[in-house]
């Protein structure tokens, strides 16, 4: 009866070192697949990769890669991983720290997705280790969410954080040789193009009517809002309900896309009725043509105001002055 | 007779005369309307100051009226960013400050008795009128004809984009920076237009008076280098531009240099480098142009154009270069945030949270602007006409200008002056031509002259005038009814949306009579005689500057945010649950913790309506402690009702700004009147603070810190039991929870 509890004893502790070997082995064994670019997995090797005995961390990401699933994030973010992945085995590791990046496609691992009854793509589990130093009490791993487009700093900043303590390697990102060099050969044909064609195209660059032109296209898309639209994202049009679009959003810190064409268009009209008034219709010679083109120009500048004064009484309540067509 | 007395006062030399004379009268009424239009909240309310910012420039200009410059230019003040401090003197820009020091001071010598405060209150209505002066010169440099100028300083005077930043009591810097900027661009345009030295010193003395009032110099910085690079790539290169620009360049530096707060970065920091590499381009230049007296003209049109490309280019990659590795410091996140829209909001959350740093949706464009905003591109154009230097300086600034003020509202600043300018040019040109009374004689007279083919298409033809008087008075009338319309709009928008101190609140009851909400004075006058007087206060950072200047307490942030992590640091007391931010709140000496709640009145900017920001930007610097995601529903939701998540009705703040609250109201009939929701039945549990003070529309309400238990027994313990529910808790074996974790 005495002899059970050494031989309990020593059991737990041959079990306990066995497992330590059979973990060490699968560190071996998943990081011999792959050196230095994540692991591609199925079902079978991920349920292996993270079952308990474990003494290194696992960081997966279960994703969709393939086109039909359409997770423009998935693809987006592949190569950003690989990149951690890269990253992470070239440099050096804090001592004892051993990490499997590994990463599981819809297509091969179904039921695991079955299984965490996961819904969407992608999402990083990473799993502490369960024996050795830096073995976590609870397994249970650590789910990073992507709330929207991500890089790869921000993820590795992450994982680095839920690491011991330590030296880390640093996030190297490959320099795209293949796109300096196609910059370079880009300017340099601009260069080149610019010289041949310098007879041709230096009259257009110095017209002053091309300049003109774009400085008032780039002045009244400023002034009516398009920078808003750039950086909200706002939409388009938006119906109204019952079928129809609105065109003009409510509220005074609110607008469309299309909204903010229509006042670019009114702005447009209401400037090239007073450039007439003032540059065009002083250098006619013509009496009656003269008093043609005043009369229309006013109207035109006359009723495109009152429509700009009853646009804005829409937007603003509480706004007291029109004119009186609309 | 009358006839002729007339003519004798309009010809001749007496007639400039009397023209001179009206000018400056129209000038001066002009002054005058600027100055009385933004005295509707002195009128209204009385002579307070206004808002956040101008409270700390107020508290600075009393430490400099009270203890004199030179202890001014050291004042380490203890009082803020406690227990940090802060070093006033060498991280703010002194000129406002010094600007109505003098002005107080002078008036002193004349014996005038003025109280600070109402220099303080007056200034930026006295700075727009010499700001409408100031446009008048400018405009006069752009156009041949002086009505011109006088429009332009009419629009200015009443302009709501103006009137918003300098309205009485908006003793912000850029009540003085907007008449520098102006009048540092006419030197400027003086300088160019003559090449003299004594020009471009001027333009650099008033640069150096602009940096030390605003950190928008940078504007001006950039575009005087901007308009010099476009000139010299028209081929426009003259020794005037090189003379004013080396020495604008030369002693504008030296002078920026001057202000401790800007110090080395005209060299170092890459926001000025297109100032320093048009300086190394123009000595090329001017180089180049020496070589020419020996080369024929031909060859030379060439090597000048390949070398302005090759050093633009050299500049350029030089530029990354010593960015790169470092010894040129990266560009400035409120500017980088300019090119880049979506910088600030993923990088510098506290940039972000700053609602003049949102993007301007076109309403803001014409609410500010009315009618300009349809002038200015037809002034733009105009200006295309001639196109002189001085007409390329209003094309880029334009162009610039509205950019920068489409993605930034408080940028719509920079862009009202030269609006002004383009729509006056505009606007000056219909009347000229339509306010003449005699009638042109046909087609014979006309002439022969502005007829280069450079010109624009519109303006080839010789000028010949209008015909008839019909026309005349239907173009008259019409521009007469618009100009009315502007200053009704001007009038009514500076009534309205401008004028009011947002110190004090107005609103109307039900028979229309005008109630003030005084909430914020009265907390503040509370702290000040109720507490000791270095209790320190704990609230968001907007409240800072005031409770500095109008309750005189030490406080833990404030609106100069110059240090993100302390103001993460009070945003992760406010976001997390008590037992994490009352070690917070007692290694920091806070001793009370005030709140703005809005929900019994629907003021809509109050905390609870920021808390996301604290939330982010604590994030920032805690991701593992604090996440915004946590303050959402699981439907992503913000709510504060019965379905707010656990972290929402555990948090510091939603249990400062409801605790209580239940009470004013029949059970279960809650309601904030903010966002619009019933609140939970039971009031928040409040351990670790008690409430000291609540102002009368529960705007404000600020708590004391509790002091450690006499026992030494966990606060929520000691609640519990003066509650009567020791023996609930007594029956639950648990260690005692460790108070301080450091």
């Amino acid at each position: 009866m005495k002899l059970w509890g050494p031989l309990f004893f020593l059991l737990s502790v041959v079990s306990g070192v066995l497992s330590a070997e059979s973990s060490r082995n699968k560190f071996e064994k998943y990081h011999s697949l792959s050196r230095s670019a994540p692991v591609d997995l199925n079902s079978a090797s991920y349920e292996e990769l993270v079952s308990a005995p474990r003494d290194y961390y696992a960081a997966v990401i279960l994703t969709a890669l393939d086109a039909r699933f359409g997770c423009l994030m998935c693809r987006e973010f592949d190569s950003e991983w690989d990149l951690i992945s890269r990253s992470w085995n070239r440099g050096p590791k804090p001592d004892g720290v051993n990490v499997i990046f590994g990463t599981l496609d819809f297509d091969q691992g179904k039921t695991v997705f079955q299984k965490l009854m996961l819904q969407t793509a992608p999402v990083i589990l990473m799993f502490p280790p369960t024996v050795g130093p830096f073995a976590k009490v609870d397994g249970d791993p650590l789910r990073f969410e992507f709330t929207g487009p991500i890089s790869a700093d921000q993820l590795y900043s992450w994982i680095s954080r839920h690491l011991p303590e330590g030296p880390k390697p640093p996030l190297v990102r490959p320099i795209n040789y293949m796109r300096i060099v196609s910059v370079i050969t880009v300017l340099m044909g601009v260069v080149s193009l610019f010289t041949v064609l310098s007879p041709y195209v230096l009259p257009i660059v110095q017209n002053r009517n091309l300049w003109a032109a774009i400085s008032l296209i780039a002045i009244l898309l400023f002034t009516s809002g398009q920078m808003f639209n750039h950086i909200r994202r706002v939409p388009y049009v938006v119906g109204d309900g019952r079928g129809g679009i609105s065109y003009f959003a409510n509220g005074f810190q609110n607008q469309f896309g299309m909204e903010t064409q229509i006042v670019a268009a009114i702005y447009a009209v209401l400037s090239f009725a007073t450039i007439a008034l003032a540059l065009k219709v002083p250098r006619m010679e013509d009496v009656k043509g003269q008093q043609l083109a005043v009369l229309i120009w006013t109207t035109v500048l006359f009723g495109t105001y009152s429509f700009l004064l009853s646009v804005f009484r829409a937007k603003n309540a509480g706004y007291p002055f029109f004119l009186p067509p609309f | 007779m009358a006839q002729s007395s007339l003519d004798a006062l309009l010809k001749g030399s007496s007639g400039r005369n009397t023209r001179g004379l009206l000018r400056i009268l129209i000038l001066c009424t002009i002054a005058a309307a600027a100055v009385s239009s933004r005295l509707f909240s002195v009128i209204r309310f009385e002579s307070i100051i206004h808002e956040f910012d101008p409270w700390f420039n107020f508290r600075a200009t009393k430490y400099l009226v009270q203890n004199g410059f030179y202890s001014f230019w050291d004042w380490f003040d203890d009082r803020t960013w406690h227990p940090l401090g802060r070093v006033t003197g060498g991280t703010l820009y002194p000129g406002l400050m010094v600007t109505s020091g003098v002005i107080y001071h002078i008036l002193r010598f004349l014996t005038i008795p003025v109280d600070i405060r109402n220099v303080c209150v007056l200034l930026a209505p006295g700075f727009s009128g010499l700001t409408a002066l100031a446009m008048y010169l400018l405009t006069g440099e752009m156009a041949p004809s002086p009505s011109a100028g006088l429009l332009a300083a009419a629009f200015i005077g009443i302009v709501p984009g103006y009137i918003s930043r300098s309205v009485a009591g908006s003793y912000d810097n850029e009540a003085i920076a907007i008449f520098l900027l102006v009048f540092t661009f006419f030197l400027w345009i003086k300088a160019i237009k003559n090449g003299s030295i004594m020009w471009g010193a001027l333009t650099a003395l008033f640069y150096g008076y602009m940096v030390s009032a605003w950190g928008g110099y940078v504007f001006i910085t950039n575009l005087i280098p901007l308009h010099v690079f476009v000139l010299l790539c028209m081929g426009r290169y003259s020794s005037r531009m090189y003379i004013s620009y080396t020495t604008w360049y030369a002693l504008g530096t030296l002078g920026s240099m001057q202000i401790p707060f800007v110090g080395f970065l005209p060299i170092r920091n890459s926001d000025h480098m297109s100032a320093l590499g048009v300086f190394g381009l123009i000595q090329l230049v001017a180089f180049a142009d020496f070589i020419r007296s020996f080369l024929p003209g031909k060859q030379f049109q060439k090597l000048l154009t390949y070398m302005v490309f090759l050093t633009f280019g050299l500049a350029f990659t030089g530029l990354i270069a010593l960015s790169a590795t470092g010894v040129i410091a990266p560009w400035s996140g409120r500017f980088y945030s300019l090119w880049d829209t979506n910088y600030a909001k993923i990088h510098i959350p506290i940039i972000a949270s700053v609602s003049e740093h949102q993007p301007t949706a076109w309403p803001a464009f014409f609410f500010d602007l009315n009618f300009l905003i349809w002038l200015f591109p037809a002034g733009v154009f105009v200006c295309f006409q001639k196109l002189k230097d001085e007409h390329v300086f209003v094309v880029i600034y334009s162009v610039l200008a509205s950019y920068f003020a489409g993605v930034m509202v408080r940028l719509m600043l920079t862009l009202t002056p030269i609006v002004c300018v383009a729509a006056a040019l505009a606007l000056s040109c219909i009347l000229d031509n339509f306010l003449v009374m005699s009638t042109p004689k046909g087609a014979a007279q006309a002439k022969a002259n502005g007829n280069e083919s450079k010109s624009l298409r519109s303006g080839r033809n010789p000028l010949v005038g209008i015909y008839s008087y019909f026309s005349k008075a239907v173009v008259t009338g019409s521009v007469t009814i618009y100009l009315l319309m502007f200053v009704a709009h001007c009038t009514w928008v500076t009534s309205n949306a401008y004028s009011s101190p947002s110190v004090v609140l107005a609103s109307r009851l039900p028979d229309g009579s005008q109630f003030i909400i005084d909430d914020y004075r009265e907390a503040y006058y509370w702290l000040r005689q109720n507490t000791p007087d270095n209790a320190k206060i704990m609230s968001w950072w907007d409240y800072g500057y005031q409770i500095g200047g109008m309750a005189d307490r030490p406080t833990l942030v404030d609106n100069n945010t110059w240090n993100n992590t302390h103001i993460a640091t009070v945003g992760k007391a406010m976001s997390s649950r008590e037992e994490v931010s009352y070690p917070i709140l007692r290694q920091h000496d806070v001793d009370y913790v005030l709140v703005v709640f809005g929900g019994l009145l629907g003021y809509s900017g109050d905390d609870l309506n920021k808390f996301l920001w604290m939330v982010r930007i604590s994030e920032g610097i805690w991701p593992d402690e604090v996440s915004e995601r946590a303050f959402f529903t699981a439907r992503g939701e913000y709510r504060v009702d019965d379905q707010a998540t656990p972290t929402m009705r555990n948090s510091l703040m939603y249990k400062l700004s409801y605790h209580n609250y239940q009470s004013l109201f029949p059970p279960g009939q809650a309601m904030d009147r903010v966002r619009g929701s019933k609140l939970p039945t039971e009031t928040p549990q409040l351990n670790t603070l008690e409430e000291a003070f609540t102002s009368e529309n529960w705007i404000i309400r600020i708590y004391k810190v509790k002091d450690l238990d006499n026992f030494g027994r966990d606060h929520s313990n000691a609640v519990a039991f003066d509650k009567g529910l020791k023996k609930k808790r007594a029956a639950k074996k648990r260690g005692p929870p460790i108070l301080r974790t450091e």
